[in-house]
């Protein structure tokens, strides 16, 4: 009798994992081209978390589907036609760009697939579309905290702002900090325009330096502010400078050399002082598997994105359907993520914490956290 | 004139517009969306291939203009194709002039006023570079794609900065394109083989020679340049309406790239080179993409090296250019090498 | 505006501008004895560059030792592109060529993205280029001041070269008839190869002087600089030496000049070298020191 239940629970068992299948995801992600060192940084946390946790509650895969998007738009539109009508994915991650991303939800929308983007910011790209979703703070937020910060906390009251008039990141932040420091009482006196892959702001820094101002607030990427913060110092501008996280990189510093000593930057989160439980198992995992200490915020963006999308499918009946997923990724609340507790609204952002950081001695070190 | 061999030619030609026709009803009904985008690109492309090559090719003056003339085909039709409620939520660096909002057309005049937009400025842009020897075309034309660029990012109040449009509606289908693809071929094809078509190649052959004969190079090279230009606007509207959004750095260098490798591989001075150049260049574009990921070399595990894509094609290009300039089909089309089959070899 | 910042944007403009007409002569020279617009060349001066950097970070080289470096591997460099994928082309059609020369560019640009990644990297540099000298109110770093000076000196060489030595002689007979170089029993390949060994030099010179004033090297640095070498050469007047110079520094301070006055106009910077050349392609094709190459002389 005892022999027939062990041979009956065995034959169950065995019968219910052949049931357990491999659903697929998609990731669109920037892996060659310009942005190339970015994405696959964000690819990086995405298949790390994949590793960390390939199945679901019931027992099914999960496959990751990559296609390299090249940072191209086209490209782009392609893989996520391919991955929805040729991979059939349930759900896609990415991409990169707020400008691609907004191509990947445009096409997933028609077809009612999910999107999560791990790290585009610009507020736009959620607005009236049912399913796109990101786990990245928006732009506005970022922009107020940096406003809020400088004018509470740091008592400054006026501010230059530079904008990269070429990249839509740049138009996001800057709008989203005026907007924000004017409401809190400070008044930005000049906005200076520049377009990316300029190297020269001797004329920028120049007028910077005549406005005086008590701050200065480049929303744009490290390549350009590292030179414009060099070339500051070289005129003997010295001012309390801010960024968003579009400097939160270790190029950033190397780049900026001792000029950025003092910098300021917002940031998702600081692997320093991780702030969930998860965090510190991923920051362990990640430091056993590559030796490296420090994890990139991209990277624990891109777990989170795969990590909410694989809650959202444990929380379905059905891990197939894709919009049952999109429901709960929407409902997902005081989730515990790698880069802190994420709180979904049924917009499809993410309501989450950030950090600001500043640069000491050739490293970013914490300085403060700042809640919604 | 063998008249057997003229109603060759004329069977040819109907069975290719039959051929076309059908495989575009076919293909729109059979094959899964993945497949129908690969071919609206392709198509797309033809476009753009069989005219960059009038002026490349077929003229002999090497000139880099697809990328600026493609965008600013897509920026009119994109700007005359979204509604104005669209225009008037996504303008969010500035508010947009007056006059943006109210552009409105339909598909066909939206595509034919991107090509009309596009060949003007050609003709502006050869009055300065053709009256010179036209060494300078390549410059020119580069520079020219630059400052398209620049301007689209630097004018937001028309083209909403580096936003881009969006929300533009999805007029493309393979109708549309195949079927302008078709005529866009048919239209190359005459030029080239009309008095116009002869002096262009006269310019490519020898340049001096065609002066001493009478012929107006200056005439026949803007013609090419402007034809190459009025299709690349019309190619750039069905891009922005297969895409629905477009933004200035999708038309950098690297598009005129692709094109440039495009009709070198089918043979400068061909059509049909043109074409099978399309068809080798975005199949294998994609086919190609195992070179970025990590490849077993003779048993040496490599690790992913992406981008290597583009190494293999600039290598590639180089190796055609010294190896075997003449690409597939060399200046020859495929009519020509029927009549070299039936003459029995020349 | 008051006088230093006036100063300051002049010593800019000729700094700028220097570093454009380094890389304008090689452009010149090279089409001045092969009518060819060497795509690759802006290339040549992001290899310069970051053989610059590979010699200081990686090789742990002193300044002057990796400069050396830099020189020396970008003309090796522009040497074996000529050999390699001009030479076999000499008698073809010359849009083969120019094809060709847009491969050799995209191959460089691309090789050094798979291989060194497109992140930039900072440039180390020696911190007595880097010091800033407080001259009558006017700050200016080191580095902007020595490089019109060096450009200058090398400027000099380049024309005692030209004009007073054989081989500069050569290079100045196959500007003007390649075929009667040959008859006279000159080696026009090996000319030819000395000009690109030359061209390359100098646009490594560039190539470090960007590094030490932008402090950071990434492949794609060559791409807009080339172009507006290139166009700055034909401002100036193709195949004149001097011409290069001349247009190298007028855009050079264009750029920086009108940005200073007008900071509105500061998303236009790029468009000013093309749009110089549109108006010199207008109104004297030749460019400024008028140089006709059918009688082309340096």
């Amino acid at each position: 009798m005892k022999k027939l239940a062990l041979l009956a629970t065995s034959v169950a068992l065995l019968a219910s994992s052949s049931f357990a299948k491999e659903i697929s995801v998609g990731v669109t992600m920037s892996m060659s081209g310009p942005l190339a060192a970015y994405g696959q940084t964000a690819y990086e946390g995405i298949e790390f978390a994949n590793a960390l946790q390939p199945k679901l509650k019931n027992g099914d895969t999960i496959k990751l589907v990559l296609i390299d998007t090249k940072g191209d738009k086209v490209e782009s539109a392609n893989a996520a036609t391919r991955l929805i009508s040729s991979d059939k994915v349930v759900g896609i991650i990415g991409e990169l760009t707020s400008t691609n991303t907004a191509q990947v939800m445009a096409i997933a929308e028609k077809k009612q697939i999910p999107v999560i983007s791990p790290v585009a910011t610009n507020d736009k790209l959620t607005e009236q579309k049912e399913f796109a979703n990101r786990v990245c703070f928006t732009d506005s937020f970022q922009g107020a905290v940096v406003a809020n910060y400088a004018t509470k906390d740091l008592k400054l009251k006026t501010a230059v702002v530079v904008v990269d008039q070429a990249q839509v990141y740049s138009l996001g932040l800057a709008k989203a900090f005026v907007d924000a420091f004017t409401k809190a009482g400070g008044k930005v006196v000049k906005e200076i325009k520049v377009s990316s892959g300029d190297k020269d702001f001797k004329a920028v820094v120049s007028q910077i330096k005549a406005a005086n101002p008590d701050m200065l607030f480049l929303p744009m990427y490290h390549p350009e502010v590292s030179m414009i913060a060099r070339q500051a110092k070289q005129i003997g501008l010295v001012k309390p400078m801010f960024s968003g996280d579009g400097v939160a990189n270790q190029t950033f510093i190397d780049l900026g050399g001792d000029a950025v000593e003092g910098y300021m930057f917002t940031d998702f989160f600081d692997y320093a002082a991780p702030p969930t439980q998860r965090s510190k198992d991923f920051i362990a995992a990640y430091a056993q598997k590559t030796g490296k200490q420090e994890v990139n915020s991209f990277v624990a963006l891109g777990a989170d994105a795969y990590n909410v999308m694989l809650d959202a499918m444990n929380r379905c009946a059905n891990p197939e359907d894709s919009i049952c997923i999109n429901k709960e990724i929407k409902a997902t609340a005081n989730f515990e993520g790698v880069s802190g507790v994420i709180n979904m609204d049924k917009t499809g952002n993410s309501t989450r914490s950030a950090v600001i950081k500043v640069v000491q001695n050739g490293k970013a070190v914490y300085k403060a956290t700042v809640n919604p | 004139m063998n008249t057997l061999m003229l109603k060759k030619e004329q069977w040819l030609k109907i069975s290719f517009v039959a051929i076309t026709v059908w495989f575009i009803w076919f293909s729109n009904s059979h094959f899964d969306e993945y497949t129908i985008r690969i071919l609206n690109n392709i198509a797309i492309f033809i476009i753009l291939a069989v005219s960059y090559n009038l002026i490349n090719g077929v003229t002999g003056q090497f000139s880099l203009e697809p990328n600026g003339f493609v965008a600013i085909g897509a920026y009119v039709a994109a700007l005359l194709l979204t509604s104005p409620e669209a225009k008037q939520y996504q303008y969010a660096i500035v508010d947009p002039y007056p006059f943006v909002l109210t552009l409105h057309a339909n598909f066909v005049v939206a595509l034919l006023l991107g090509g009309a937009f596009a060949a003007t400025l050609a003709a502006c842009l050869s009055f300065p570079v053709f009256r010179v020897r036209g060494d300078y075309l390549a410059i020119v034309t580069l520079g020219f794609g630059f400052i398209i660029k620049i301007l689209a990012i630097n004018v937001p109040e028309v083209t909403n900065g580096s936003l881009g449009i969006n929300d533009i509606p999805e007029f493309s289908n393979l109708y549309w394109t195949g079927g302008i693809a078709m005529i866009a071929v048919i239209v190359v094809l005459n030029i080239i083989n009309s008095k116009f078509g002869r002096a262009m190649k006269a310019v490519r052959d020898d340049e001096d020679a065609a002066i001493a004969m009478g012929v107006n190079t200056f005439k026949a090279k803007t013609l090419a340049f402007c034809t190459s230009a009025f299709f690349e606007g019309v190619g750039g509207g069905l891009l922005a309406a297969l895409l629905t959004s477009i933004s200035p750095d999708l038309f950098d260098f690297f598009f005129t790239f692709q094109l440039l490798i495009i009709i070198v591989l089918g043979g400068l001075g061909s059509t049909t080179g043109a074409i099978i150049g399309t068809v080798l260049v975005m199949g294998g574009s994609e086919w190609m993409r195992f070179l970025d990921e990590p490849m077993n070399l003779l048993g040496y595990e490599t690790t992913a090296m992406p981008g290597m894509r583009m190494v293999v094609f600039s290598l590639g290009l180089i190796l055609i250019m010294l190896f075997a300039r003449e690409g597939v089909m060399g200046k020859r089309e495929l009519t020509d090498l029927l009549k070299w089959r039936r003459k029995g070899g020349k | 505006m008051d006088l230093t910042m006036f100063m300051q944007q002049m010593i800019n403009g000729f700094s700028l501008g220097s570093m454009y007409a380094l890389i304008a002569i090689g452009y010149t020279m090279v089409y001045g004895v092969l009518r060819l617009i060497n795509f690759a060349h802006g290339d040549i001066m992001m290899v310069g560059g970051f053989l610059g950097y590979f010699g200081i970070a990686v090789l742990g080289l002193p300044f002057g030792a990796a400069v050396i470096l830099a020189i020396v591997g970008s003309a090796l460099l522009g040497m074996a592109s000529d050999r390699i994928a001009y030479r076999p082309l000499r008698s073809a059609p010359k849009i083969s060529l120019l094809i060709t020369a847009i491969g050799v560019s995209f191959f460089l640009e691309n090789a050094f993205n798979v291989f060194f990644g497109g992140v930039p990297r900072a440039f180390p540099v020696p911190a007595y280029l880097e010091e800033v000298v407080n001259f009558m109110g006017l700050m200016m770093p080191v580095s902007a001041i020595i490089v019109p000076i060096i450009t200058a000196f090398l400027l000099a060489v380049i024309l005692w070269v030209l004009f007073k030595t054989k081989y500069g002689m050569a290079i100045r007979a196959l500007a003007f008839d390649v075929g009667t170089v040959n008859l006279m029993g000159i080696d026009a390949n090996r000319i030819i190869t000395l000009v690109f060994g030359i061209g390359s030099a100098l646009a490594a010179v560039g190539g470090i002087f960007w590094a030490v004033n932008y402090p950071s090297v990434e492949p794609m640095m060559g791409v807009l600089v080339g172009l507006k070498a290139f166009a700055a050469a034909v401002v100036g007047g193709i195949g004149s030496v001097g011409g290069a110079v001349l247009g190298g520094l007028i855009i050079g301070f264009t750029e920086v000049v009108v940005i200073a006055f007008f900071p509105e106009l500061g998303g236009y910077k790029d468009a000013f070298a093309f749009i110089f050349l549109i108006l010199i392609l207008l109104f004297k094709p030749t460019g400024i020191l008028g140089i006709d190459f059918e009688k082309s002389r340096f």
